[in-house]
């Protein structure tokens, strides 16, 4: 039923593209093309990596040098940034790291892997023509840009960023007297919302159009992990995000209009905040990670020739990575003050939820098992991605543990755990997974060489940069404190913090190595070829780029998506819209 | 796309099919329960952290306040109805359902009307979402987001009456009809949970 609805769809959708020339605004600014939006998308969001990254490096100069002039452009910025000579001021460094993380998490990682990859790849890889909602597709790109400008228009401010953390706790985030940036914070809950209607135009079109426009023959279980995981974080979107929606709203009320939701009189509470923040937070957590995962299962079986071990148990692992994830807030509430029996339901919820995270790393590991190994670039990425997810899920462990907990938190232990996920986790991912469809993306290769020097690149620097802030966690320092040679427990810590930050500016400097093949590649790339990687999945049949409407006939799909190496086949890789030959034995699924 | 062309069926983009269309939207509304679902979690935490220092005004729990809201209340429910009898003769071809839309939208022009009224007295009682503490705020936030879905609900109704009058909504193409409709039924159901934990818990 749903699968001639999809058919039906994508004819539709053929026949007009033959028919009109679209106009250059109809083609590049507002398109309603998802592999359009896709790049649209790309390229916003690579801009405000490198917004973020520079935030990141001002944050490490401060916390290496503290209080000397920052080389170069120090006299150049604002003053609620910097003092007049020129270095970073306690409040400047606040709206530093403020800024870094909102940037990374709602304007780099979750577009890249959702609205990159979500929108390049769902439809490609079911076999339909586009999305099921263009107009909102687009609809949620531009949304998507615009909460970016609001987030950083309040540089323009006098008062500047907004300075209370990504968490932005009440009451400090909800009183100006307090944080004494009153229209950088609230820019801050306008931006959070107007990015949350983005997120759920897009969700809601990816899930309709999972569910609805697969093509013949493309049975739930026959998609691509990439697919589930875009789902499954779907759905988190769509049911997490308003709620830091509404409480982005009642902070933005408190703020300006003098409600009391979160103010600790008129019977108001400061931690109803963190309730609704991360009852939101967690989810989105996995939603920064569950692409990440789907795009490395893609990856893996195509380099290992193998296919993916364990596919159901894969998909059972996403979709109850999905549902716990609603259940475990609390853990980053141990020291809130919470109920004792409710903070160790909360880590026993955490610890649980680490099993299925667990059996996707066994699963990872099945996959390249024996394989026949090649490592090109995105392999290397893919591979870099379990290793270093498999630190930080470990670091979590600590962390899930109330007693542990009650030391480490708010402290760098923390800042390594998120960074082994988001970088080492999500970032390294999403940079094998652009090696791995930039051929489908430009029609072009970008150069193995280059893309290997960025990849062992970012792995030292990486690794240099992230790994002593355990050290530097467990031997005290806390989070958020703009110079730490204030504290005597820390003073002989220093050099960690001078050679973390030197790592950093590394990390910043293997970031050009990608930008510059990235953009070369772009335009002076080798042509690609259909199928580069010998891959079987439906995008690999179509020309590279792929046309309007993606596809000429709707395919038909005949089995799974990881079929390499079939005994009884000459070719090692069954593509998904060619039958299974007579010689071939699947695996049984 | 042709703006000469006088606009019928014809020139309209191709759509999903109906049922697509109506997927979509259920999953939007699944969202927007989430949005009041946060609202009205932090209220229930909040009242319940007050205890008994939540003392709702005089205003609000007077006999002619509470009977006008039950009546406003009564008018958006029955909306509901009038709105699903429209759009059954609207499929179907037959006479009397643009009439039955435009009651729909006058009794949620009632419940509209009663709402600003109520503010108005109570911003007069000096029960504002800035002076009368966390009770105001909370009042005030979620009688006004769902004032505001109301309100675009209304607007979606009208542009369905006006689309309907031009024959741009047909038996065969009602997909704008059917999203419109089901989101002014939720946020029908949306007003029961809030009269219920407003008005009379
Ligand atoms: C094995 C699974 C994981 C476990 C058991 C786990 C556990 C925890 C715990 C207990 C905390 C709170 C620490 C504290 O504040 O004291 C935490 C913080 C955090 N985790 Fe995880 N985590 C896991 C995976 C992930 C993943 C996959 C991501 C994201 C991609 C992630 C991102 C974060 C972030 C961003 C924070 C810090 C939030 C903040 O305070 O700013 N974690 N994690
Ligand atoms: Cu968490």
């Amino acid at each position: 039923m749903a699968q001639t609805l999809a058919h039906s769809v994508t004819e539709v959708h053929g026949e007009t593209a033959h028919h009109h020339e679209l106009s250059f605004f109809r083609k590049y600014i507002w398109s309603e093309d998802h592999k359009t939006i896709a790049l649209q998308y790309l390229f916003a969001s690579l801009f405000f990596l490198m917004v973020g990254g520079l935030l990141a490096l001002g944050v490490r100069y401060q916390l290496a040098f503290p209080g000397t002039p920052v080389p170069v452009i120090g006299k150049l910025l604002p003053r609620w940034l910097v003092t007049d000579a020129g270095a970073i001021q306690p409040g400047g460094y606040n709206a530093l790291f403020t800024m870094h993380a909102t940037v990374m998490v709602f304007l780099v990682v979750m577009p890249l892997l959702v609205g990159v990859f979500g929108n390049f790849l769902i439809p490609l890889k079911i076999g339909a023509g586009d999305m099921a909602f263009p107009f909102f597709n687009a609809l949620s790109f531009w949304l998507f840009l615009l909460s970016g400008f609001i987030l950083l228009a309040s540089f323009f401010t006098p008062t500047g960023f907004p300075a209370a953390g990504w968490t932005s706790y009440a009451p400090l985030s909800s009183h100006a007297s307090y944080n004494g940036t009153q229209a950088g914070q609230s820019l801050w809950c306008v931006g959070l919302f107007v990015n949350g209607l983005a997120s759920i135009a897009g969700a809601m079109n990816y899930i309709t159009t999972v569910i609805n426009m697969r093509a013949p023959g493309m049975k739930m279980f026959r998609l691509p992990l990439a697919v589930w995981a875009l789902l499954v974080t779907a759905f988190l979107l769509l049911l997490a995000v308003p709620v830091l929606s509404a409480a982005a709203a009642m902070l933005f009320f408190d703020l300006n209009f003098g409600t009391s939701f979160f103010s600790a009189s008129n019977y108001g509470q400061p931690l109803l905040w963190q309730h609704l923040f991360w009852f939101f937070g967690h989810p989105e957590v996995y939603i920064l990670i569950l692409p990440a995962m789907g795009l490395t299962s893609e990856i893996l079986p195509v380099f290992s020739r193998k296919p993916i071990f364990g596919y159901k148990a894969m998909v059972f692992a996403m979709v109850a990575i999905g549902v716990l994830g609603f259940i475990v807030w609390g853990h980053h509430m141990f020291v809130s003050g919470m109920n004792l029996m409710l903070s160790a339901v909360f880590s026993f919820s955490t610890m649980v939820i680490a099993v299925p995270s667990a059996i996707k790393t066994f699963n990872w590991l099945g996959t390249v098992w024996r394989g026949s190994i090649r490592f090109t670039t995105p392999m290397c990425f893919a591979l870099g991605f379990v290793s270093m997810f498999v630190i930080g899920g470990l670091s979590g462990i600590f962390m899930a543990s109330t007693p542990v907990d009650l030391f480490i938190h708010h402290t760098y232990f923390v800042v390594a755990h998120i960074h082994y996920v988001l970088f080492g986790g999500s970032l390294f991912a999403i940079f094998g997974a652009i090696y791995f469809w930039f051929p489908k993306m430009f029609g072009r290769m970008t150069n193995e060489f280059w893309g290997k020097v960025h990849f062992f690149l970012t792995l030292t620097f990486f690794n240099l940069t992230f790994f002593p802030m355990h050290n530097l966690g467990l031997n005290g320092m806390m989070r958020r404190i703009a110079d730490p040679t204030q504290y005597d427990h820390l003073r002989s810590q220093q050099p960690i913090n001078v050679l973390i930050t030197l790592s950093a500016f590394g990390l910043g400097l293997s970031t050009i190595v990608f930008f510059i093949n990235f953009f070369y590649s772009i335009f002076k790339g080798p042509k690609a070829p259909r199928n580069p990687w010998n891959s079987t999945t439906l995008e690999w049949t179509v020309p590279s780029p792929p046309g309007h409407g993606n596809f000429d006939v709707t395919p038909t799909v005949y089995h799974g998506p990881y079929e390499y190496s079939v005994p009884g086949m000459e070719q090692d890789f069954l593509p998904q819209n060619q039958p299974v030959p007579e010689a071939a034995r699947l695996m049984p699924h | 796309m042709q703006a000469t062309a006088a606009l019928t069926v014809d020139h309209l983009p191709p759509q999903p099919p109906p049922n697509v269309i109506r997927f979509g939207m259920l999953t939007f509304l699944a969202s927007e329960a989430m949005l009041f679902g946060g609202l009205i979690g932090g209220y229930i935490v909040l009242r319940s952290g007050a205890g008994p220092g939540w003392q709702m005004p005089e205003a609000l729990k007077n006999p002619t306040t509470m009977a006008q809201t039950f009546v406003a209340t009564i008018m958006l429910l029955s909306s509901s109805f009038t709105l699903h009898f429209s759009e059954v003769r609207i499929l179907r071809g037959q006479r009397g359902g643009r009439l039955l839309l435009l009651l729909t939208l006058v009794l949620g022009g009632c419940f509209l009307a009663n709402q600003a009224h109520e503010w108005f007295s109570l911003y007069h009682e000096g029960f504002w979402f800035n002076t009368a503490g966390i009770m105001g705020s909370s009042f005030f936030v979620l009688t006004g987001f769902h004032g505001m879905h109301v309100f675009i609900g209304a607007l979606l109704l009208l542009a369905a009456l006006v689309r309907t009058a031009l024959g741009l909504i047909t038996p065969e193409r009602h997909a704008f009809l059917d999203c419109s409709s089901l989101y002014w039924h939720f946020v029908d159901i949306v007003w029961i949970f809030l009269f219920t934990i407003l008005y009379i818990l």
